[in-house]
């Protein structure tokens, strides 16, 4: 099915969306791209701003249009960009199988939305002009001076922040040890309003990533046992005591600063030279996707490095407003693919972003499709550890377990229990069906310290998956 | 040292928990922690949350216990490349509508796609295993693992619902050992069990089954067992002398003569003038049995089957088909099906209740008739062949003309013949399913539409089944 330029012009809802779209009609920007073998479907997935690339498709029948993009504005310039590929013939879209994704958006898919909105009819109509969009702005030199004065007001406005964020975690421990002075016990009862209060502090203080993580404290700590909840709620005190020295101590460091304040965007860590990057296949473990008090959904997605070198496992994760409905999952647990990852600069990288994503090997090369998965650490309490103990302040570890198999209390509370009886750990939330039945060869879990969440395992069943 | 932090730990939280200052209690942090009290207390709650954190995890309790080994199935799980589709298909169906296919195929779900509940009773007996097993599992006891055949010292031995299979195969092998069995074990039994365990005489049933048929009506202490008994014995012509309720219900039915060279007799309905009247057949249709309202109707089962006027009367219709479906012969619901095929489509519906009692080659035979023959739809065809229908090319019927075009209005949304299309994709043979997919496709469907998952899955998986 055909499509050209003008109807592309057509569904942009401004000039600005047609600029945008122009600069992402290049074949670099793109990878997975395809085709329906009707030639009705098109897909591909476009790296953007976030972590992982966003997944746009469009029906070439009535120009309906999706893409996992956080953007408000429909369609958005990925799917504008994807037309634009598909009508100027920029990369092949080899006819294939329609991806899950796509299938699943088809089956979500409301009777108007197989009629295609085109520039709203009551909005007076923007003037769009594709050839327009194609023309390269020129580069204007910039003034010395215009630059330095710039510089320092971008110094400026550093200092400001730190100090902002320097007092806020001085309000922070003092509520902290209001905390202990009132007692824990009615923390617990009361912990959502307390935490709300001094999460709202944070905001103020450009503490954002904290206060974030302040703001689910209650939550995690509802998610324990009544009888462990004093135990946990010392535990993650305790974490924002030393999140707050360590910052005070480093407050440059990158690292420190994104569990406090904000993260480095995509181009920051893509151009440092510090950022590492692996380029390995990757087996998707988990997704996990929490609407957030302050109304985001963070979408997490837990990676395992096939390979032998580079850290072994590895997370992807974007945030994205509740508001803007279902963003459909960009990864499907137990696929595999290769690709690069670029790590945010850290200690023990973990945190990274999807670079580039080669889909055409994942389907020619089946030697990486088999269940293996890399060789376990022998030492399990080593590996649960070593993390927390480099980074005090970190809530979660990824960990990959020895064989091992989930046993049962008289409660019915599970157990994940080594084969060697090396350790016996407590697992989160119900261990249910086939995992409760069946000899675990690996498996790979979240520690966060007194709970084992698992995501997945490789058992004589095959891969079996606990989330999503 | 580690110890002596251990034993401080119970006293610091108890403080903290009570609203204390907890560093006086922590003496072997005492040089660490410093005088000055507010500070001392954040150290401590660092130190302390650190130390509970990474070296201290929950005590396993004492007597935690494994569940024994999901077992496997005698089929094989489905191949792993179409698990997804059949996650779909059971996320958005019935499981006793696919399970049956997959199994009637040859195949079984995979048990970290689907597992069964202890009292699935309408899943194909290959999942008997399972269901032992979730039960087990439930209870928090195993039985011992059984190799040989179901027999009188190991009946006990058997969970319930590979009980049942047991003795549902040996039923079909030797239909006097599994009377035999049932004569000394039934009695032991809860009542919901001896009904299920005396249906499965409905396999082979015969004379020789009379005596202990009759012995169930004289001397169960359930109503139901007792009913159940009571209507096995109508199928062998031994039902209930009712012959005062049958005079009664034929009085609703006069029988007429019509013709005057061939003179047939065609039954008649009395007009119901009250509600109460209506109540009252009803009832009656089911304390009689087939035999005995034919005899008060003076004509044989056989006779009063064709002598029957459909589509008139449907709630007599309908409980005409059910006092059939449960007192006929299995010649008598052969000849009523075979009548009902040729009503409207809404006496069609009759079919599904007669349906049980047919072999899969009759329903399979039955359901391609009335697709071809008349306006029956694939769903009402689903309800009558169940999973074993493998019709070649049921498209060509005129259901499949009137969802072409019901999917070729131009106001055919997204979600509309979901179930007419999940229908077709149950009732078509492999190849059926794979030219389906090609007219589908051809009449505009997307390759990816959702909808068409059944037949996507049908198209896609080996046929390993048996056909009968």
């Amino acid at each position: 099915m055909a499509i050209d330029l003008k109807a592309i012009e057509q569904l942009a809802t401004d000039q600005s969306s047609l600029k945008a779209a122009a600069g992402l009609a290049k074949p670099g920007k793109w990878s997975g791209v395809g085709m329906s073998r009707d030639g009705a479907l098109v897909w591909g997935e476009c790296s953007g701003s976030g972590a992982n690339p966003y997944r746009v498709m469009a029906d070439l029948r009535n120009l309906g249009n999706k893409c996992t993009c956080p953007s408000r504005k429909f369609p958005c310039k990925h799917v504008l960009g994807l037309l634009w590929l598909h009508a100027e013939a920029i990369v092949p879209f080899a006819p294939a199988d329609t991806p899950e994704w796509v299938s699943d958006w088809l089956g979500r898919r409301r009777t108007s939305a197989s009629a295609p909105k085109t520039a709203s009819s009551d909005a007076p109509v923007e003037a769009k002009d594709v050839r327009a969009a194609q023309v390269a702005e020129p580069e204007v030199p910039e003034d010395p001076k215009a630059a330095a004065r710039r510089e320092a007001a971008a110094a400026k406005r550093s200092e400001d922040t730190e100090r902002a964020i320097l007092d806020a975690l001085d309000a922070l421990e003092q509520w902290v040890g209001d905390q202990l002075r009132l007692g824990l016990a009615a923390f617990i009862d009361d912990a959502t309003a307390r935490c709300r209060r001094i999460a709202a502090r944070l905001v103020d203080g450009k503490a954002a990533v904290l206060a974030g993580r302040i703001d689910e404290l209650p939550g995690r700590l509802l998610a324990l046992p009544t009888g462990d909840r004093p135990r946990g709620a010392v535990v993650e005190l305790g974490k924002l005591v030393l999140l707050a020295r360590a910052f005070r101590a480093a407050p440059r460091d990158a690292e420190i600063r994104r569990a406090v304040a904000t993260s480095e965007s995509r181009e920051t860590v893509l151009a440092n030279p510090d950022t590492s990057r692996v380029n390995a296949c990757w087996e998707v473990l988990a997704e996990q996707a929490q609407t957030r008090r302050d109304g985001l959904v963070s979408q997490t997605t837990w990676l395992l490095n096939l390979g032998e070198a580079g850290p072994r496992f590895a997370t992807l994760l974007d945030y994205f407003p509740a508001s803007a409905g279902r963003r459909g999952s960009v990864f499907t647990p137990g696929e595999r693919f290769r690709g690069e990852l670029a790590f945010y600069p850290s200690q023990q990288p973990l945190r990274a972003l999807l670079v580039e994503r080669d889909t055409a090997e994942e389907a020619a090369a089946p030697d990486w499709s088999t269940p293996a998965w890399p060789t376990t650490e022998a030492a399990v309490v080593d590996a649960l550890n070593r993390p927390l103990i480099a980074e005090p302040w970190t809530l979660e570890v990824p960990v990959l377990l020895p064989a091992g198999r989930i046993a049962l209390d008289d409660t019915g509370q599970a157990w994940w229990r080594a084969a060697d009886g090396a350790a016996i750990l407590p697992v989160a939330g119900d261990a249910e069906g086939l995992l409760r039945g069946t000899d675990l060869m690996q498996t790979a879990a979240l520690w966060s310290g007194n709970r084992l969440a698992i995501l997945a395992a490789q058992t004589r069943w095959g891969r079996i998956g606990c989330h999503g | 040292m580690a110890e002596a932090i251990y034993d401080a730990m119970g006293a610091v939280l108890t403080r903290w928990t009570m609203g204390a200052a907890a560093a006086p209690a922590a003496s072997p942090w005492r040089a660490e922690l410093g005088a000055e009290p507010a500070e001392a207390e954040l150290r401590l709650l660092a130190l302390t949350g650190q130390f509970l954190g990474v070296a201290v995890t929950a005590d396993p309790p004492v007597g935690l216990r494994t569940l024994p080994d999901v077992p496997g199935l005698a089929l094989p799980t489905v191949p792993e490349a179409l698990r997804p589709l059949v996650r779909r298909i059971l996320a958005a169906t019935k499981a006793t509508e696919l399970l049956p296919f997959l199994a009637a195929r040859g195949w079984t779900a995979h048990p970290a796609d689907w597992m069964p509940a202890p009292n699935d009773e309408d899943i194909p007996d290959v999942y008997a295993p399972w269901r032992d097993w979730v039960a087990a599992a439930a209870a928090g006891s195993a039985r011992r693992r059984v190799e040989d055949g179901l027999t009188a010292e190991n009946w006990d031995d058997y969970w319930p619902a590979a009980r049942k299979a047991a003795l549902t195969e040996l039923r079909r092998r030797d239909p006097g050992a599994a009377r035999a069995l049932l004569a000394v074990k039934l009695a032991n039994e809860g009542a919901d069990v001896r009904l299920r365990l005396v249906g499965l005489l409905a396999v082979g049933l015969s004379d020789a089954d009379i005596p202990y048929l009759e012995d169930i009506t004289a001397t169960d202490r359930a109503p139901k067992v007792k009913a159940l008994g009571e209507s096995l014995l109508a199928r062998l012509g031994r039902g209930p002398a009712a012959g005062a309720e049958a005079a009664e219900l034929a009085g609703f039915f006069p029988v007429q003569v019509k013709g005057l060279l061939r003179r047939s007799r065609v039954i008649q309905f009395e007009t119901l003038k009250t509600p109460a009247q209506r109540v009252r057949r009803t009832a009656l249709f089911e304390v009689v049995d087939i035999a005995a309202f034919a005899r008060a109707l003076k004509i044989s089962p056989e006779e009063l089957i064709a002598a029957w006027t459909w589509d008139v009367d449907r709630q007599a219709d309908a409980a005409l088909v059910a006092l059939v479906a449960r007192t006929g012969t299995d010649a008598l619901v052969t000849r009523a099906a075979d009548a009902v095929s040729q009503c409207d489509a809404v006496g069609l519906q009759n079919l599904a209740a007669l349906a049980p009692r047919l072999t899969a080659g009759q329903r399979s035979a039955l359901a391609a008739k009335v697709l071809h023959a008349s306006s029956c739809s694939f769903d009402m065809a689903k309800a009558i062949a169940g999973a074993m229908a493998r019709l070649d090319d049921p498209l060509a019927a005129p259901a499949g003309a009137a969802l072409l075009e019901a999917l070729g209005h131009g106001d055919a949304g997204p979600a509309d013949q979901v179930a007419e299309l999940y229908g077709l994709g149950l009732v078509a043979s492999r190849m059926g399913a794979r030219r389906a997919l090609e007219r589908l496709n051809g009449a505009g469907l997307l390759q990816g539409d959702p909808r068409l998952d059944m037949l996507r899955l049908n198209a896609a998986l080996d046929d390993n089944g048996a056909r009968e």
